[in-house]
């Protein structure tokens, strides 16, 4: 099953980079958010997969792909002259980060205490505990979210609005 | 039960789930094909018209045109697949499924009716068992990708009043997920569980001796706001802007024809089932009997039965009656009314319980 859902998420993320039509790479993406919704329903986090769903493909990529069609170009501009120099430091960076990310992981206490006690069978996350999870332990920073979301809303409404 | 599973070598509980699986959805999709049919009758009866009557079957029965079901499956059947030749062909045929499965799979999670125990198991009748962690999370995420369907077959037919109704589809589906999404967390909210089953058993008993305990008694606000949203979630009139036949040919399904319409067709009634069966378990105690406390496990399903067809009745009935909505009006009577109905609903409600109701 992991290798399932992880195949779906690399191989639309893959197919996503590879896509030169705009559209087509956008359902790429809905598919590599499925692949993680699929990848947080094995690690015992139904909710987490359905919000995913809901607000990734549910929600975003439908305005993203609103928005494509509304500007109504779906082939991706051709680049005036080709920047070797940036394409190398892009792999030498992605390289870096995804090294730094797996020895991040690696390190981390989660997989010691895997390695120390054996995988238990970890308690299925309901969306009451996400609840009391949010709100009793971290409830400065889903407000201080929740301000910058307020700010970011405000600010859409008062750059697309002539007069106010 | 447990005779018949092992007549087929199978556990009770595989044997259980399979059938429950070819019950749940085979049932869904019949009753949107009859689905077709009534709307048909249906609107032939509120125009003042006889409707189709003709079809027989075997040439002798014609039972109310009702064989005009098979007679229109045929025909799409043996109809020539036409591609246009600027279409995305690969999106072309995916956009059909793209509809068809998230409007058949969103009614997985909905309890048709009471559990019960053979053989010392406890069977529920939904296809996820309650206490799956997804809850009514999942229908809401089922109905969102459902716009996907539109969408891909918007734009990969390569059609400008595709891509109008593709575009409107969208912008109208992603404005009434909210006003949804809080009239449903309002239920969540009084319920105090997110399981279809808990939301269902919560809603057993009689409020005031008069009434079933039902949630549109306690949420009437909610219940409209979320029984308009489904109107624009299942791409209905009076919302039916990604076809909106007078403005834009037929939007979306334009360039699509013999199985491939069909097909789009189809998944437009199964979501209407769904949403119907949403709306029932939400709003009308699903499978509970009223004043019935502890009901037979065949009643509760006849009880089901008739609530969601109920439902889906009222969804034809309005499309006939209501004349259809224009694009800003749909936008303002969204963001304008469905939204703060909606708010209010849940800080009505997040009040009272805050009252100690």
């Amino acid at each position: 099953m992991f290798m399932t859902f992880a195949l779906i998420t690399l191989l639309g993320a893959l197919g996503m980079l590879l896509q030169k039509n705009i559209i087509v790479a956008g359902l790429f993406m809905v598919a590599t958010f499925f692949g993680v919704a699929g990848l947080f329903l094995l690690l015992a986090n139904p909710v987490a997969a359905a919000l995913q769903i809901i607000v990734y493909s549910g929600a975003i990529m439908v305005l993203v792909l609103f928005v494509i069609m509304m500007l109504n170009s779906h082939e991706e501009e051709k680049a005036e002259t080709s920047r070797p120099v940036q394409r190398w430091v892009s792999v030498a960076l992605v390289l870096a980060l995804a090294f730094g990310a797996v020895k991040l992981v690696l390190s981390s206490a989660g997989v010691k205490a895997l390695d120390l006690r054996g995988a238990a069978m970890p308690q299925a996350m309901t969306l009451q505990k996400v609840g009391t999870t949010l709100f009793a332990d971290h409830l400065l920073g889903f407000e201080v979210a929740g301000l910058l979301l307020l700010a970011a809303m405000i600010g859409a409404v008062a750059l697309t609005k002539r007069n106010l | 039960m447990d005779k018949l599973a092992s007549l087929l070598h199978m556990t009770p509980a595989i044997f259980w789930m399979v059938a429950k699986v070819v019950i749940v959805f085979s049932a869904v999709m019949l009753l949107a094909s009859v689905w077709t049919w009534v709307e048909r009758r249906g609107s032939a009866m509120i125009q003042d018209r006889i409707g189709p009557n003709r079809a027989k079957l075997f040439n002798r029965w014609p039972i109310l045109g009702l064989s005009q079901l098979l007679a229109d499956g045929i025909k799409f059947f043996f109809k020539e697949d036409l591609v246009p030749t600027d279409a995305n062909k690969k999106l072309f045929w995916l956009a059909p499924f793209l509809a068809f499965v998230p409007a058949l799979i969103g009614f997985a999670v909905i309890p048709f009716g009471k559990d019960f125990v053979s053989g010392g198991i406890t069977y529920h009748l939904s296809v996820l068992d309650p206490g799956n962690g997804m809850g009514l999370l999942y229908p809401l995420a089922i109905g969102g990708v459902a716009v996907y369907g539109v969408l891909v077959a918007a734009w990969s037919s390569n059609n400008k009043w595709s891509i109008l109704g593709g575009m409107r589809a969208s912008a109208a589906m992603v404005s009434y997920e909210i006003g949804m999404s809080l009239a449903v967390l309002t239920i969540f909210m009084t319920t105090g569980g997110y399981d279809p089953a808990e939301v269902i058993s919560a809603q057993g008993g009689a409020l005031w001796h008069v009434l079933p305990n039902w949630n549109i008694f306690h949420q009437p606000l909610g219940f409209i706001v979320f029984f308009t949203c489904m109107f624009a979630e299942t791409n209905r009139l009076p919302f039916d802007f990604a076809e909106g036949e007078s403005e834009i040919v037929a939007g979306f399904n334009t360039e699509y024809g013999s199985m491939k319409f069909s097909l789009l067709a189809l998944a437009e009634y199964s979501h209407l089932m769904t949403a119907s069966a949403l709306v029932a378990t939400l709003y009308f105690g699903g499978w509970q009997v009223p004043f019935m406390p502890d009901p037979p496990v065949m009643l509760s399903i006849l009880s089901f039965l008739v609530k969601m067809l109920f439902f889906a009745w009222v969804f034809v009935w309005i499309r006939w009656t209501v004349p259809r909505f224009r694009y800003d009006q749909l936008m303002r009577l969204g963001w304008k009314a469905m939204l703060p109905m909606s708010m209010f609903n849940l800080v009505f409600h997040a009040w009272r319980m805050s009252q100690g109701h």
